[in-house]
């Protein structure tokens, strides 16, 4: 027997029922946002690019990294994907999200960070060695600060109560919001009293993992090695390592009651409710000028078809309002930037472009927001490994019927070295990372604000709104 | 004390090692003894020898148990016995003067001397449809095949404490096959580890500056003068040494906010100083016809030491931190051991090193004065009679972390947030050891680590599985491996002892067809069996073997039911085999199993 049979096994001891795979019409007051994390500095620059007289001045500065109009075989930096009335353009893997951005649905954030207040360059230069969170986010270009400072929206540190948690927990303090991972353990799942609920990827039966509980078994040998598991469910005393255990194994258990079947389900269980999501991830799209590759068969395809099954199924997993977080790894392209970004925007634009097709046939496009995430943004200039370092101010993408697309929001920043918008401090160090003009704080408002948390929620989940002069980005319908 | 690699490093003959015994008169003839060269347990662990063959001091049971879950990769009835007599330290030192386990060679380093432009190695050497060319990337790339040899040797080697610090430090100097490609390469990588465990941390951050491996995963190789990049000077800083951070001694923060460590500017400063750095010579490539890449550059090749290259050095006044600085004109070897000076001498390195140990070994949630204990040990260079009396003394620091009474004294086990996840590499191994397994290691590490979120070899990225300041959702104590068990992890762990215990088969794992010298999993409750009659019995063998003796009296009553109601009347002849399943599985179900103290 090998490691996937007994995964699968489960001793057959589970059925649960098909109806909590059944498909829900849209319900009109059901909304679910979807964030998409991009783990190691996602480069914005080669993101979203403007074609206007900016283009060539950032052509000058990106060198042999810089987008073209050119195509190239591989598709890695051309040819830019020309958006709505030609102002801007899309890396070329992104092709497939353009039909969005053309019919309003999707639109993108300029220069957008982690900030404790408005900063200019000479806020910053004068603020740079305070050690002040109050003023500056702490640990500026270290991944593991930023990805956690973009997933708390606050620049606080972890002994803050507001410090210690994610804007996606924290909304869930607020109102009763359900919040799912297919990304492991994350900052932004974890709220004060809620924490996002970790679940696998497609084709795993969790149940399978406890064939030895059975409460009702009659027969003595399964019955006590049955209550026995159930002891050691139990944490054996307060400590918060044993609570923290017991509290994982509990809600494991409610999962498997709850979620099964919609965990399992994958393109070929053929499950008639799962129809429209599975032939939009089997979808195939273009990758390199020759090659094609469906959204199913990529690591955040997998995690957005998960995603996919439970707002289809989102009336047997309760609720009516639902935060997913997924994530994607690989964009700390310090070398090789071309190839290695390119093959991790096909997964974002084709498994982006999957799921919302899917949520569109479904009915839910408008009640289904999903945004982006990263660590920072990258410097314009390349270093000399054909590769970019650690930045700050980045674009994000936001896409789902609720938006207000084609079109960009945000200030995007001037690209010049050493300009107005360069957190840079000395002619060694102007590699062209630009200081935000909007920050996190602004950007999860205007999202949890659509998900229905009022003024009043906001504040309490950004504490640090009040500061910014927009609590609204307005890239959000009402 | 002059640089003992140097003689790796400068030797034109290339390859990795001139030969033991010529490398071993080198540094022993360069240095008196302590953290270079060839490291042999003889050359760096002073001390430990000498109170190795001092007197028994025998302890407890339970105290046994508890320091063979600190320092092995699971207790065996042998090995507490052996800890019961010899004493903490003695045995301690015992296991720092056993010869490192060695890592068989892995793949081919041919892979890298493969010049046809148009076909792979792959391709090229293995026949379509073969299996060769199945698994030829599994063979010759993956760390893979050193991984099979990490959980086989965790099980069976003498050097248990060896392997458990070598598998320590290559989760915060990380390197992984998920960017670099090479199975010879990482084959040394890891080897270096286990050498240097007791060295000096000074040499083993040289090995980990000059890896060729390193130089390709974080983009050090290569890196040229004119616009290095950022990556390695930054990881150096922040997760090989310092963080980000300033400490006290006792690893707090100094004024009791962060106050940065280093800025931007500095990791450019540090950028700089580390370029000039090229590819070891041994390789060969079909776009280098003339043996360079670029003109200056050697074709890729990951054994030995990367290759200074002058005249691609930087050759301006950079400062460093600890008040170093670099001159303008300077080799990139001496640049490098300025780097290395200037690490040493912060003060965050001590509390950065002693931290990390104290996770890995024995607790996630470290009291300030153990940080401050072993952080002083790492700095004196000596612990209890060990240690070569240098300041980053590994044996020393090992000796410190193990040795302190927050380790020892079982009145700790209350302390709030005490003790640690046990990471999923090692609930393998302990629960294999408890078994008295068998085992290619091919079965777990193939596939299943991955499921727990810990791929041997394979981190995510150069944060490793978890940050060694995870707290877990709600909870005022760190537990690091905590950032890596979830609801679904938490499943696989409980389907883990599920398929060990109750839905199992023999042999539990057959060969795999596809590995040479594949054979299986099997294990035996043969040791079991014979306390099958004695329900309490059977069950304290368990509790000893798997907890110390931590489960609580509900607990054991518990399992004493379930095993209870097991006989000759509901299993047959199999009964007694039965009982231990039950057994087994339970109290591997345990959090107590999981959560070692």
């Amino acid at each position: 027997m090998d490691r996937r049979d007994f995964l699968r096994a489960g001793a057959g001891v589970f059925a649960l029922p098909l109806a909590a795979t059944a498909a829900n019409a849209a319900t009109s007051d059901y909304r679910a946002l979807v964030a998409v994390m991009l783990n190691g500095g996602n480069d914005g620059m080669n993101t979203v690019v403007p074609l206007d007289a900016r283009f060539s001045q950032y052509q000058a500065v990106r060198g042999a990294l810089a987008l073209t109009r050119a195509a190239d075989a591989d598709r890695a930096l051309g040819p830019i994907v020309t958006l709505g009335g030609g102002a801007w353009g899309l890396h070329p893997r992104l092709e497939a999200l353009a039909p969005f951005y053309d019919d309003g649905s999707l639109a993108f954030l300029s220069n957008v960070g982690p900030l404790a207040r408005p900063t200019t360059l000479a806020d910053y230069l004068a603020w740079r060695n305070l050690n002040d969170a109050d003023k500056l986010p702490e640990a500026l270009f270290s991944h593991s600060d930023q990805q956690k400072l973009w997933q708390n929206g606050v620049t606080r540190t972890d002994t803050s109560s507001v410090g210690a948690t994610g804007w996606g927990g924290r909304s869930a303090d607020r109102i009763a919001t359900g919040l799912y991972s297919f990304a492991g353990n994350a900052r932004f799942g974890v709220g004060s009293t809620h924490n996002a609920l970790n679940l696998p990827g497609p084709g795993t039966n969790l149940s399978a993992a406890l064939g030895t509980w059975q409460p009702a078994a009659t027969w003595a040998p399964t019955r006590k090695l049955s209550d026995g598991l159930m002891t050691m469910f139990e944490a054996p005393n307060a400590d918060p390592l044993f609570t923290t255990l017991a509290r994982l194994r509990a809600n494991s258990l409610d999962a498997i009651q709850r979620l099964n079947d919609i965990v399992l389900a994958t393109p070929t269980s053929a499950n008639a409710s799962y129809a429209a999501i599975d032939s939009a991830f089997r979808t195939s799209r273009r990758t390199t000028a020759s090659g094609t590759a469906t959204a199913y068969d990529s690591s955040l395809g997998k995690q957005l078809y998960q995603v996919a099954k439970m707002i289809a199924s989102h009336a047997a997993v309760g609720g009516t309002r639902h935060i997913y977080f997924v994530q994607l790894g690989g964009f700390d392209t310090h070398g090789g930037q071309p190839a290695q970004h390119s093959a991790l925007l096909s997964q974002v634009g084709n498994g982006l472009a999957a799921f919302a097709t899917a949520m569109r046939t479904l009915g839910l496009h408008d009640a289904v927001t999903s945004f982006t995430l990263s660590d920072f943004g990258r410097t314009l200039k390349p270093n000399s490994s054909s590769g970019t370092d650690h930045a700050w101010g980045n674009q994000q993408l936001m896409i789902g019927g609720a938006v207000r697309g084609a079109t960009g929001y945000g200030s995007y920043p001037e690209l010049t070295l050493g300009g107005p918008d360069d957190a840079g401090t000395n002619a060694g160090n102007r590699q062209g990372r630009w200081i935000p003009t909007t920050s996190v704080d602004q950007y999860g408002a205007t999202l949890l604000r659509w998900l229905g948390l009022s003024e009043a929620d906001l504040d309490a989940v950004f504490p640090n709104l009040a500061r910014f002069a927009a609590r609204d980005l307005g890239f959000m319908k009402a | 004390m002059q640089r003992i690699s140097g003689a790796r490093g400068r030797v034109t003959t290339g390859g990795w090692r001139l030969g033991a015994s010529l490398a071993l008169a080198l540094a022993l003839a360069a240095c008196g003894g302590g953290g270079g060269g060839n490291a042999t347990p003889a050359a760096s662990t002073s001390g430990a020898a000498t109170v190795a063959a001092g007197a028994d001091a025998p302890t407890t049971i339970t105290d046994a148990a508890r320091l063979a879950q600190q320092a092995s990769f699971g207790p065996t009835d042998a090995l507490i016995a052996e800890i019961q007599t010899a004493g903490a330290l003695k045995w301690t030192a015992r296991q720092m003067t056993i010869a490192a386990s060695t890592y068989p060679a892995a793949g081919t380093d041919a892979i890298d001397r493969w010049t046809d432009k148009n076909a792979s190695w792959c391709e090229g050497n293995t026949e379509a449809g073969s299996t060769a060319r199945l698994y030829c990337w599994r063979d010759n790339y993956t760390a893979t095949p050193v991984v099979w040899q990490f959980y086989r040797q965790a099980l069976g080697g003498g050097d248990q404490l060896r392997q458990r610090v070598a598998f320590a430090l290559s989760q915060w100097l990380v390197a992984s096959d998920v960017e670099v490609y090479g199975s010879y390469g990482l084959r040394g990588w890891q080897q270096m580890f286990r050498d240097r465990a007791f060295g000096n941390y000074r040499d083993l951050l040289r090995d980990v500056m000059l890896s060729p491996v390193m130089g390709e995963f974080l983009n050090n190789v290569n890196n040229s003068k004119t616009d290095p990049n950022e990556n390695f000077a930054r990881e150096l800083l922040q997760l090989f040494s310092i963080g980000t951070c300033e400490l006290n001694h006792d690893g707090s923060l100094k004024g009791g906010n962060c106050v940065a460590t280093y800025d931007n500017a500095t990791v450019r400063e540090y950028a700089y100083a580390l370029t000039g750095w090229t590819y070891p010579a041994g390789g060969a490539s079909g776009w280098c016809p003339t043996g360079k890449c670029d003109l200056w550059k050697n074709p890729r090749y990951l054994a030995g030491a990367m290759v200074a290259v002058p005249a691609q050095h930087d050759q301006t006044v950079r400062t460093l931190l600890s008040g170093v600085s670099l001159p303008a004109s300077r080799t990139p070897d001496q640049a490098l051991e300025k780097v290395l000076d200037s690490i040493m001498a912060h003060g965050n390195t001590a509390p950065f090193v002693a931290r990390r140990l104290i996770q890995h070994l024995v607790t996630g949630n470290p009291s300030a004065a153990y940080v401050a204990d072993v952080a002083t040990a790492f700095e004196t260079g000596r612990h209890a009679g060990i240690g070569a009396g240098t300041r980053g003394d590994l044996a020393a620091t090992v000796a410190a972390v193990l040795l302190h009474a927050e380790a020892r004294d079982a009145s700790h086990i209350t302390d709030r947030g005490y003790g640690r996840l046990r990471e999923p590499a090692q609930l393998w191994t302990a629960s294999m050891r408890a078994l008295d397994a068998v085992s290619d290691g091919a079965w777990w590490g193939w596939s299943y680590g991955d499921e727990m979120g810990q791929a041997v070899f394979s981190a995510p990225s150069v944060f490793s599985y978890y940050a060694p300041d995870y707290k877990p959702p709600g909870s005022d104590v760190t537990a690091p491996a905590f950032g890596i068990e979830n609801e679904n992890t938490t499943l696989n762990r409980l389907a883990l002892f599920q398929f060990l215990n109750v839905f199992t088969g023999t042999p539990l794992m057959v060969a795999n067809t596809s590995i040479a010298d594949s054979f299986g999993t099997t294990v035996s409750r043969a040791r079991f069996t014979g306390a099958a009659s004695d329900p309490a019995a059977l069950v304290d063998r368990f509790d000893l073997l798997l907890t110390s003796r931590q489960l609580t009296t509900r607990q054991k009553q518990a399992i004493v039911d379930a095993v209870s109601a097991i006989s000759v009347a509901t299993h047959g002849a199999d009964w007694q085999a039965a009982r231990v399943r039950a057994a087994g599985y339970l109290a591997m179900s345990s959090p107590q199993y999981s959560i070692v103290r």
